[in-house]
């Protein structure tokens, strides 16, 4: 296959075009999911194909194919190179790169998973949905639906340019996770959940608090709590925020802020704010692709689509703005280093600036000087997701909450959602707990640009903060 | 070479013959194949910063029953051995997991299809050049209006292709569709303050029409400039304007109408056919043979064909959305509204989504009074909401309750539309909010989430900003 890219990036170069990037990646995925007693979906899916980038003038063109027939990959380039040189008579702002010395990745780059989720077959993945459903309805109550899912994803991923990089080495997620539906006596629905998933061998699902039976166990206890759960006051509060949901903000209120391509055509409010106090000394945001996986869990990406290896850049260091997440073309143009963070959710897509692991940097409190800090507030945890808007502003989901008086947890409240302005945010941050945890997972991910899903990991410490808006019950 | 004209030939070919291969893999199961084709050309400009790409999706996907025994596989590419790969992979799956699904009846029976929506012949000729100059006129549009307007970005794409689907029941079915759309969003900035503007076209009848739109989508950034704090959390009335509402729908009625929603426990509208949900002067359907809307296909995405089906007929819950799986659990015909990564979201490789449940196109019929005579008749403060607000995609669809942020809001007082208001936060729950349903506007537009609304008034929203 390396020739066939190779043969891609001679023909797109003979085309005319400046240069050329080939890549392919041959993927399985699988989705196990089980809803209450019945098998939803056993799907296996097996995505292989080639994507061909021209540069020319200043402007890029894509094309891409799934198939790896000579006349095809010969049209793929060409409809590249076309659309690169069309491009060309529109480009105003153009974001070239500099040649650079061939990359050349090894064996050692691919993540070692103890046990490879190749090496088992249905039947024993299976089985884990099924302790965790088991384990859920034991300790659930009132339950409406319950929900277990397993998903991985492995494979190879090759990449090749007119440098004469050579990138190869495979992908590796897996994931768990099970939600819980509980209806109360007045017939509202209400909801746990639970997952453990990341890039890690299915080693994960035997280690404590990520056994099939762990995580059953607390989505089927968080379910049932929420039944005697009150609806979140509505208006500003402090807060204090758990591990997940911070990565939920860092990557979705912070991170995309930080992308490349937002930056260099102004459209991100840290355009030409290097250097600038944006938070407290408690805020440091840091995205990095090849984390500490053993130790802190996440999701390993030693190389970007665009063959840079990856690196951890400390994008805001104690409040100060350091560093943007970049292509090779944002980098060059912003006067800045690459940064690994160029990527495509498939081969269907050009790779854009996007995160790989980011999340706020540890602390040195512990739980107890956390609530202690927080005193009066809403302890936030989970997430179902969250959005942000280009001046900063965003909202979250928190699956579950809990009401805190003087410093101790008081009484649990339902669905909350979080809502600001993470510039303002930033400013807010009094302090960090010292446990990092990252979170990644099979299930979702990042939907940039129409990219979804796009696994990128997140999470943090657990952050207090001062003066969240919460959307609930007003008056 | 796959041309507009010869898809579906082709394609049902392809499925004959995979169809064929599957029965010599296993003579006594039941298989389903799938194929997906489709040809998309895209330009985006975000400034001086141009991206293209244009490319072919194709792939393939199988399922197989046996003994109430399911399985799916996919593999990308629809050449005869990709299918034989999928084939052989969803069979493979079959024999390792022996998990019954006692639920599972067998796979669509042939019907008679319906028809496929209006075909513009110039959206297959559009060239490239012709989609990058749409894109760099929204752009110069938005860019040249106003002075504060720092960042502009447009896209155009044109798509064309079509799907096929054989099962062992005898159903070997077709559709084909081409569609044109672009948007453009705009970011003006005073000072520190950033607000957005976005503007849309989406058509399978006719080119797009981007002339002013790059201008109406910069006004509207410009007119959210100088917003103030409301400064309040309270509950007020609030005006949904189409995009907006557009929102609302798609995330409440849209998802919890789903027969799989209904059947597995998730929707708060489980046991309501009949009873009144909604504001009596509400009516809600989905069309999936309105011949304009992008999603009109002859077929749904196992090959029943796609219809129109009543949601809530004058306030009262009137049925559930439903492909052949769930409506055989629920008791009752599909819909046709079985999806592949459907929606308004859906994925950028169908043929790897499992089929599932979706509305195609939602109709939400309108009133008779102007949204400004609406806005007129209210008294002391209420929120107008005028673009799409973030998060409210992220509600459950199980309780209902939602929170969301609305980024593009005013405040109107004693029946006036004043000043822009800062992001506020509104919330409650969507079911209530149908009951509390105070006016349906007249001004019925089309948006880009596949749901065609007027502006909706409703009251007892927690606000806070």
């Amino acid at each position: 296959m390396l020739e066939r890219l190779q043969e891609c990036v001679e023909l797109g170069e003979k085309l005319g075009a400046g240069f050329v990037e080939a890549r392919f990646e041959d993927l399985t995925l699988r989705t196990l999911q089980r809803i209450n007693d019945n098998w939803k979906d056993i799907i296996l899916r097996s995505r292989a194909g080639i994507g061909v980038a021209c540069y020319y003038g200043g402007a890029s063109g894509y094309s891409f194919t799934p198939s790896d027939s000579k006349k095809e990959l010969e049209e793929t380039v060409s409809r590249a190179y076309r659309m690169a040189k069309a491009s060309a008579t529109a480009v105003s702002l153009k974001l070239d790169f500099d040649r650079r010395s061939a990359v050349k990745s090894s064996a050692t780059d691919t993540f070692p998973a103890k046990v490879h989720p190749k090496s088992k077959d249905l039947g024993y993945k299976t089985d884990l949905v099924n302790r965790v459903i088991d384990r859920a309805r034991e300790f659930g109550e009132n339950i409406s639906n319950v929900t277990g899912a397993y998903g991985e994803l492995f494979g190879q991923k090759l990449f090749t340019n007119s440098e004469g990089s050579i990138v190869d080495w495979s992908f590796e997620i897996v994931d768990l996770r099970c939600s819980v539906i509980s209806k109360t006596e007045s017939g509202d629905l209400v909801m746990g959940a639970e997952r453990a998933g990341g890039t890690m061998g299915l080693e994960l699902f035997n280690a404590k608090g990520s056994t099939p039976e762990d995580i059953g166990k607390e989505a089927g206890t968080h379910a049932k709590e929420q039944l005697k759960a009150r609806t979140c006051p509505a208006g500003k509060f402090q807060t204090l925020i758990e591990n997940s949901l911070v990565g939920v903000l860092a990557h979705e209120s912070f991170g995309h802020l930080s992308e490349g391509d937002f930056v260099v055509v102004g459209g991100s409010p840290l355009t030409g704010r290097i250097g600038e106090k944006l938070g407290t000394e408690h805020a440091t945001i840091v995205d990095c692709g090849t984390p500490n996986i053993p130790k802190f869990g996440g999701l390993w990406v030693p190389y970007d689509d665009q063959g840079t290896k990856a690196s951890e850049t400390t994008i805001l260091d104690k409040g100060l703005l350091k560093h943007y997440l970049h292509s090779r073309g944002t980098a060059q143009y912003l006067h800045q280093e690459p940064t690994g963070n160029c990527r495509a959710v498939h081969f269907g897509f050009i790779p854009i600036p996007r995160m790989t692991n980011t999340y706020f940097s540890a602390g040195d409190l512990t739980k107890e000087e956390a609530l202690e800090l927080l005193d009066t507030g809403i302890y936030a945890i989970q997430t179902s997701g969250g959005q942000v808007e280009a001046d900063g502003s965003f909202l979250f989901k928190a699956i579950r909450g809990y009401w805190v008086q003087n410093g101790e947890i008081r009484e649990p409240l339902r669905e909350v959602s979080l809502s600001g302005n993470i510039l303002n945010l930033l400013s807010e941050v009094k302090g960090a707990t010292k446990d990092l945890r990252l979170y990644a997972g099979y299930f979702g991910g990042c939907g940039k640009g129409g990219q979804f899903p796009l696994p990128c990991g997140t999470g943090g410490p657990e952050l207090v903060i001062g003066g969240v808006t919460f959307g609930g019950k007003a008056g | 070479m796959l041309e507009y004209e010869n898809l579906k030939d082709e394609l049902l070919s392809a499925i004959d013959t995979g169809l064929k291969f599957a029965r010599t893999v296993d003579g006594e199961a039941e298989f389903e194949l799938y194929l997906f084709f489709q040809n998309s050309a895209k330009a985006d400009i975000k400034q001086g910063v141009v991206e293209a790409t244009d490319g072919i999706v194709k792939g393939n996907a199988v399922r197989v029953a046996k003994q109430n025994c399911i399985s799916f596989a996919s593999s990308s590419g629809i050449s005869p051995a990709r299918i034989r790969r999928s084939i052989n992979e969803a069979v493979a799956g079959l024999r390792s997991v022996s998990i019954k699904d006692e639920r599972f009846k067998g796979f669509c029976e042939p019907k008679r299809p319906g028809k496929e929506g209006t075909f513009a012949s110039e959206i297959l000729s559009l060239s490239k050049e012709e989609l990058i100059r749409y894109a760099k006129d929204l752009v110069k549009d938005g860019q040249e209006f106003d002075s504060r307007i720092l960042m502009v970005q447009g896209s155009c794409s044109a798509t064309w292709g079509g799907f096929a689907i054989g099962n062992t029941q005898g159903l070997q079915q077709a559709s084909r569709s081409a569609s044109n759309d672009c948007d453009v969003s705009c970011i003006a900035v005073d000072k520190e303050e950033r607000r957005v503007g976005h503007e849309f076209d989406i058509t399978r009848e006719r080119l797009i029409k981007t002339e002013g739109m790059g201008e109406r989508a910069a006004r509207k950034a410009i007119s959210l400039l100088g917003a103030r704090k409301l400064n309040e959390a309270t509950v007020l009335p609030t005006i949904w304007e189409p995009i907006a509402a557009a929102a609302y729908i798609a995330a409440s009625v849209g998802q919890s109408t789903g027969g799989h929603a209904v059947v597995e426990g998730r929707s708060p509208l489980a046991g309501k056919i009949g009873e009144e949900v909604a504001n009596p002067n509400l009516t809600i359907i989905d069309d999936g043979q309105n011949p304009s809307s992008v999603t009109t296909e002859a077929i749904d995405a196992e090959g029943h064909p796609q219809q129109k089906n009543t949601l809530i007929e004058k306030g009262k819950l009137n049925q559930f959305l439903f492909d052949t799986y769930y409506a055989r659990i629920y008791g009752t015909e599909s819909t046709g509204n079985c999806a592949r990564g459907g929606g308004p979201f859906g994925s950028t490789l169908p043929y790897e989504a499992s089929p599932g449940i979706s509305p195609k196109s939602i109709e939400v019929s309108p009133g008779t009074k102007k949204k400004d005579d609406i806005i007129n008749s209210i008294g002391g403060k209420a929120i107008l909401i005028v673009d799409f607000p973030i998060g409210i995609f992220h509600s459950s669809v199980s309780t209902g309750e939602f929170s969301a942020v609305a980024q593009s809001a005013f405040l109107i007082q004693n029946g006036e539309k004043k000043t822009p208001l800062q992001p506020v936060s509104v919330s409650g729950n969507f079911y209530k909010g149908f009951e509390r349903l105070l006016e349906l506007g007249s001004d019925l537009e089309k948006t880009p989430l596949l749901v065609e609304t007027p502006s909706l008034l409703f009251d007892g929203f927690s606000i806070v900003g």
